[in-house]
């Protein structure tokens, strides 16, 4: 029983993509820039011309599912297969999935996207049913990190790494104006 | 379908290729990953191979599968994790195009024709070929050359080929890539050190491209310490991106701000008074030459392109700061002077005092391995070798490929070179202009190649001999590392695939076949030996003279890991190495966590920062000046960057997904960076007509190749660069074959005297749109 969250320190990306190819591995995620459960966004290149670049906005976003408190996927779903687990996370019933693809365009942070070998809508559970099932206390994206620049762990539990950052560091999270409440965290 | 390509928004907005044009080509993948299973399962401690890093991971497997591939948290040098291509190790472990069984060429050298064969066949036909051809060059063992490219079995190799062999032409990466930079800090303060990154408050970066091309510590502590960073490079690399400043340069020119901030530093007298005194050598000499020069900060602005107000800034900061480093790189070399650029930058750590001291460049305590004898002969017939002739100084352990491989082209060399064992190294796409590399490879009578994939220089081979992956082996256990040094195994995690072998079983079965037949050429040629044999008798002749070519390996790698580690060091330690894959002194107590799986591994107060040890700094070098080259870092004008109008400076480098070509094949890491693309400035690009994912012909005066065009304002208007590692030619190769361009189609062949390297960034092309 948790209530499993993530942090970002996302200013030490270096869009190495470490965390998109462990988390393929480690979850046989099928091949296909299409197909994964999570990614990395190029946001703002550089702008002027080359010997003035202005490089002050670009960075590297860590992007994958927000796993929202208020999950739009969980309510579009017209088959009930979406649910939240012991630990809040947003999982699904496989055999419930028909593809109606009502939660893959209910998602605000395109987190969502179709699985052609299980014919279900996939997307990160946080190594749920693969290294968090086995005990293990790490994700595959966040162990693998160069930067270590993911945090996971228990927002319930004040002592928790992820419990203490979010009171040391400022923080924000993706379209708050979508009232979704998500558990993922960008540091600042 | 229709509906998440829309939706899926992220792939519109992305800019670089990859999400463009991945669409068709992906379509074709197979399906590859497993998902990890709920099983119980082997966590066996093993270390990368795919690239030069070696860092330290776990191996998940499930059954007789590798399911995962995971960081081991003891290795001090890789700090916890594997990059991208770390993790994709899976995919080179089983890897469709692997190569399974030894094959023996039926058809044109280059043409992919071979047969299956038994590995005794395959040593058979090695055996009769070196008779004919030893026999022909009356044993002189040098005709025999051979190369490995970098990594833990070199040495092994060349005990082999070198000590018990007997040949003297050894090739590696070294004048491909960092000699220079060993030579140059060599030679300048008799070591060639370790950068301490995460000691330093203040680090400049010429060039080396530390966020994509990541080495280990170097990277991570980049990553995870605060020191202010700044960044010269004439293209703007996510490492440039990611610093606190970034400089745009002229290409080559990293020695004229080098110079100026040598200038500054002494007319300023910003450098470290008591540190010059005590440990300079000739500091009136190089302080009167670079006096006399004037490199001021304007003099570097009109060879730069730095403004000078930046270049004094940036200096002053440097010697202001406590612990200042200026990383010396390492990457190919560039241009002609890059010996002297790479001795600049070593003077300018020395001046601020960054030697031997946090934040500098350390010496540090390296653990001692203890080296297994090696009995070898002394052939009398064996000549020396040649490649390092008008080379002032040069690597005699791994030469100059591209005066080796002129010499025999122009028939030049003092003897005939007819047969070249080629491991882990592959020519033909490794080095500047291909075509002469093919030629070279052409006038062999025998080519053997020892490799895991058919690659272009495999196809050239007449023997193909089949290895295992890194992931399928036991090697030599290595020691890592000075700040905080450690020892570290690579533990065999499955048995080999196929009728694939370790390097040290395929040189075992090598050397079991020819010993008899190549003593027996020795007997008939080699004059020593046959005063040896009337002295000593033929057995003990044999015997005591090392002629077994195959006792180096008669015990198993694991058998001799094992003695080597618990005589020297105890059972414990060999214990460690066996079950974390790491050890080093006082492990249990030093190494812990501090935050979300980041370790401390050396306590600060023992980490190795300052060690006894008497040494100079030499600030000139005479066999320089006595062979007609600058013994202190000067300025040429022919180092001037001058591009002729219409035409662009070739510069090279590589994505963070690649590894020279040897990754290249890799369906995982295709997946990430699915070809490489030209970068070519933005307004430049207009200009021409050439828009993203164009194609366009890029020539130079010795080839032409083709390539998508990526148009970006982050790379300088006279300048062009494209990653290393793509239009690989064997068609074995099913995920690289076809995709992209190679750099060394069109690069022109040029090397530096100071140590043979080939130079990297001269070639101007012309580039037109199809």
């Amino acid at each position: 029983m948790a209530n499993y969250g993530m942090a970002f320190d996302y200013k030490l990306c270096i869009n190495c993509r470490a965390c998109e190819v462990a988390c393929k591995e480690e979850n046989g995620i099928e091949l296909g820039a299409r197909k994964h459960r999570l990614w990395i966004n190029k946001e703002n290149e550089p702008t002027g011309d080359f010997w003035n670049l202005d490089r002050t906005k670009s960075r590297f976003m860590q992007m994958q599912c927000q796993e929202c408190e208020e999950a739009p996927c969980l309510k579009a779903c017209p088959n009930q297969a979406i649910y939240r687990d012991s630990n809040g996370i947003v999982r699904l019933y496989n055999d419930k999935c028909d593809l109606s693809l009502d939660c893959v365009k209910a998602c605000p942070y395109d987190a969502r996207y179709v699985d052609t070998r299980k014919k279900i809508t996939d997307k990160c559970i946080f190594c749920a049913d693969t290294r968090l099932a086995r005990g293990e206390t790490t994700t595959a994206c966040q162990i693998t990190c160069p930067a270590k620049l993911r945090i996971f762990g228990d927002l319930d539990n004040p002592n928790s790494e992820i419990s203490k950052i979010l009171k040391e560091r400022k923080y924000f999270q993706l379209k708050p104006e979508k009232g979704t409440r998500p558990k993922l965290f960008y540091l600042e | 379908m229709k509906v998440i390509e829309v939706s899926r928004r992220k792939f519109l907005q992305g800019s670089i290729a990859l999400s463009i044009y991945a669409s068709s080509s992906l379509a074709k993948l197979p399906q590859i990953t497993t998902k990890t299973n709920m099983q119980k399962a082997k966590d066996i401690p093993y270390l990368c191979n795919m690239c030069r890093n070696k860092c330290a991971g776990f191996a998940r497997v499930e059954g007789e599968s590798v399911t995962k591939l995971n960081p081991n948290k003891y290795f001090p040098k890789s700090r916890n994790m594997l990059c991208p291509k770390g993790n994709a190790g899976i995919n080179a472990l089983y890897d469709k195009d692997r190569l399974k069984y030894p094959l023996i060429r039926i058809g044109k050298r280059g043409d992919g024709k071979y047969r299956r064969v038994t590995w005794d066949e395959a040593y058979e036909y090695i055996k009769n070929s070196l008779i004919k051809i030893l026999d022909k060059q009356k044993d002189n063992r040098s005709t025999i050359a051979y190369c490995n490219g970098e990594g833990f079995n070199k040495d092994e190799y060349i005990k082999f080929f070198g000590d018990k062999l007997g040949s003297s032409n050894f090739l590696d990466e070294g004048s491909i890539c960092l000699n220079t930079k060993l030579g140059a800090t060599m030679l300048t303060i008799g070591d060639i050190g370790e950068p301490d990154i995460a000691g330093s408050d203040f680090i400049i970066i010429s060039g080396a491209n530390r966020f994509e091309s990541l080495i280990t510590p170097d990277s991570i502590d980049l990553l995870q310490n605060e020191q202010k960073l700044i960044v010269l490079d004439p293209r703007c690399t996510v490492t440039a991106l990611k610093a606190d400043e970034y400089i745009p340069i002229n290409v080559g020119t990293d020695l004229a701000f080098c110079l100026a901030m040598t200038y500054i530093a002494i007319k300023d007298e910003l450098y470290n008074k008591e540190f010059v005194q005590k440990y300079f050598k000739d500091f009136d000499k190089y302080k009167e030459h670079i006096l006399k020069s004037e490199y001021t900060a304007q003099w570097a602005e009109s060879k730069t392109h730095i403004p000078a107000h930046k270049i004094e800034r940036i200096t002053k900061d440097f010697f202001g700061s406590k612990r200042p480093l200026y990383y010396l790189g390492r990457r190919s070399v560039w241009v002609e002077n890059d010996f002297q650029f790479r001795r600049a930058m070593v003077l300018i750590n020395a001046l601020a005092g960054s030697i031997n001291r946090k934040g500098g460049i350390i010496f540090g305590q390296p653990i001692k391995l203890p080296q297994e004898e090696v009995n070898a002969p002394m052939y009398a017939n064996a000549q020396a070798r040649f490649d390092l002739d008008g080379i002032v100084y040069g690597s005699s352990k791994g030469g100059s490929w591209l005066n080796f491989r002129e010499k025999l082209l122009t028939n030049s060399s003092p003897y005939p070179i007819k047969t070249m064992f080629i491991r882990k190294h592959n020519l033909m796409q490794n080095m500047p202009n291909i075509t002469k590399t093919k030629k070279m490879l052409e006038i062999m009578d025998l080519v053997v190649v020892i490799d895991t994939l058919p690659s272009d220089t495999a196809l050239m081979a007449d023997v193909i001999l089949p290895e295992c992956t890194y992931l399928e082996r036991e090697d030599m256990v290595v020691s890592f590392n000075r700040l905080e040094p450690s020892l570290a195994m690579r533990n065999q995690v499955i048995k080999p695939l196929y009728e694939s072998r370790s390097m040290q079983n395929i040189l075992k079965g090598l050397g079991k076949k020819l010993t008899k037949p190549l003593f027996e050429i020795s007997k008939k040629h080699d004059e020593d030996l046959q005063d040896s044999i009337k002295e000593l008798g033929e057995k003990k002749a044999f015997t005591e003279g090392g002629y077994d070519l195959s006792e180096l390996y008669k015990n198993d790698i694991s058998i001799r890991n094992r003695q080597l580690i618990e005589k020297s060091f105890g059972k414990e330690v060999y214990k460690s190495l066996k079950e974390k894959g790491v050890w080093y002194p006082n492990m249990d107590k030093y190494h812990r966590e501090i935050f979300n799986n980041s370790y401390e591994y050396y306590p600060k107060d023992k980490r190795y920062y300052t060690i006894k040890r008497k040494f100079k700094v030499n600030c000139y070098l005479k066999k320089l000046s006595d062979n007609g080259f600058d013994a202190m870092p000067t300025w040429r004008e022919e180092y001037n960057f001058v591009v002729p109008k219409d035409k662009f400076r070739m510069i090279t480098g590589r994505y963070i997904s690649d590894t020279q070509t040897a990754s290249t094949n890799n369906i995982m890491l295709r997946e990430l960076m699915q070809t490489n693309h030209i970068w070519i400035n933005n307004q430049i690009a207009k200009r021409l007509g050439i828009k993203l994912g164009d194609e366009v012909e890029v020539s130079s005066s010795i080839g032409k190749v083709k390539i998508l065009a990526y148009p970006t304002n982050k790379i300088a208007p006279s300048v062009v660069w494209f990653a290393h590692g793509y239009g690989v030619n064997s068609d074995e190769l099913t995920n690289a074959f076809g995709n992209g361009a190679s750099d060394n189609m069109i690069l022109e062949d040029k090397f530096e005297k100071i140590y043979g390297c080939a130079t990297m960034h001269h070639t101007d092309v012309t580039i037109r749109r199809i």
